[in-house]
């Protein structure tokens, strides 16, 4: 070691440390901000779990309805058939006379 | 010698029978058969020629084959697919000169046609055969209107159809609701064979109107040629 890095490391040394102790939160500070942090997962969460319920209501309901439109759908497919059958019946009753 | 004589004269002897029998013929015959010869020769009027050519020249029947009802000669012309003749006969049509049906005609019954609405319309006609009342196929010329085209239906004998069809002047054909009537053997033998499958066009002929208003396609024809 040259006789002027000597002299200069020290110099070095109370730099780096001053630097470095500046750089460091307070026990205090980062609990502060964990806390913030904290509060608003647990906002987010009951959000969440919120939305889950409604998800799940609707996904629930929309079950149900799907089910009364399949069923809606059979009985119209049914009503259909009947009503093709009566309108036949009645052309047949009905025909069209040509003007002779 | 005496042979080629007798030939001779035995010839002359044959050829006069039938000329003598032509003679005596129309003095026989009914007004049926008579009514049947001059009908026989149908001549296609100058209008009914020009249609014809158009639609064998346009192709306006889409291989389809089809009928020209010429109403002011009570006429039928019967064409296959290809635009050729096939048959000619008389028709029956609407007692009442015109060219449209009156709206909401094809609705009535026989009984609530009054005397101006019996008009067989003009055009041109996609017809089909059809089940129409009382069970009975006709050939639907326009649903719509309750035009179609069949053989004398049994109805009326006051109104002499068929003695009407037979006659050779052509103001008593007008006697039908709208329909057509055609002749029996007509329609059995050639029209019901040849549109039973697809069907055909039916282009009626005007009344009144010029050809142009009721083809409008004639006008191409007519620049073409």
């Amino acid at each position: 070691m040259s006789p002027s890095m000597i002299k200069i490391a020290p110099l070095a040394l109370v730099v780096v440390g001053s630097l470095g102790l500046g750089g460091c939160a307070t026990k205090g500070f980062v609990r502060e901000q964990v806390g913030a942090v904290n509060q608003r997962v647990d906002a987010l969460d009951s959000r969440l779990q919120a939305t889950d319920g409604t998800a799940k209501q609707a996904l629930a309901e929309a079950q149900a309805a799907s089910g009364q439109a399949q069923q809606n759908a059979q009985r119209l497919d049914q009503l259909g058939a009947r009503v093709d059958s009566v309108e036949q019946q009645q052309q047949a009753a009905q025909r069209k006379r040509p003007r002779n | 010698m005496k042979k080629v004589l007798l030939a001779v004269a035995g010839t002359a002897l044959m050829a006069a029978i039938p000329l003598r029998a032509a003679e005596i013929a129309p003095a026989e015959a009914s007004a049926e058969k008579v009514g049947k010869e001059a009908r026989g020769a149908m001549v296609r009027s100058a209008d009914a020629s020009r249609v014809a050519d158009w639609v064998a020249a346009s192709g306006d029947n889409r291989k389809l084959p089809y009928i020209i009802i010429d109403k002011k000669a009570a006429a039928l012309f019967l064409f296959d697919s290809k635009g050729k003749v096939l048959g000619a006969g008389p028709v029956l049509i609407g007692k009442m000169l015109g060219d449209d049906a009156t709206p909401g005609v094809g609705a009535k019954s026989l009984a609530e046609i009054g005397p101006a609405e019996k008009t067989t319309p003009a055009g041109r006609f996609l017809a089909k055969f059809g089940v129409a009342a009382g069970r009975t196929r006709v050939l639907w010329v326009d649903y719509a209107t309750s035009v179609a085209l069949h053989p004398i239906p049994p109805g009326n004998p006051k109104e002499r159809r068929r003695a009407r069809m037979l006659s050779p002047t052509i103001e008593d054909n007008r006697i039908t609701f709208g329909c057509i009537n055609v002749p029996k053997a007509l329609y059995g033998s050639k029209i019901s064979p040849l549109f039973g499958k697809k069907g055909g066009y039916v282009y009626i002929l005007p009344d009144i109107k010029p050809m142009e208003a009721v083809f409008p396609r004639l006008y191409v024809h007519g620049a073409m040629n």
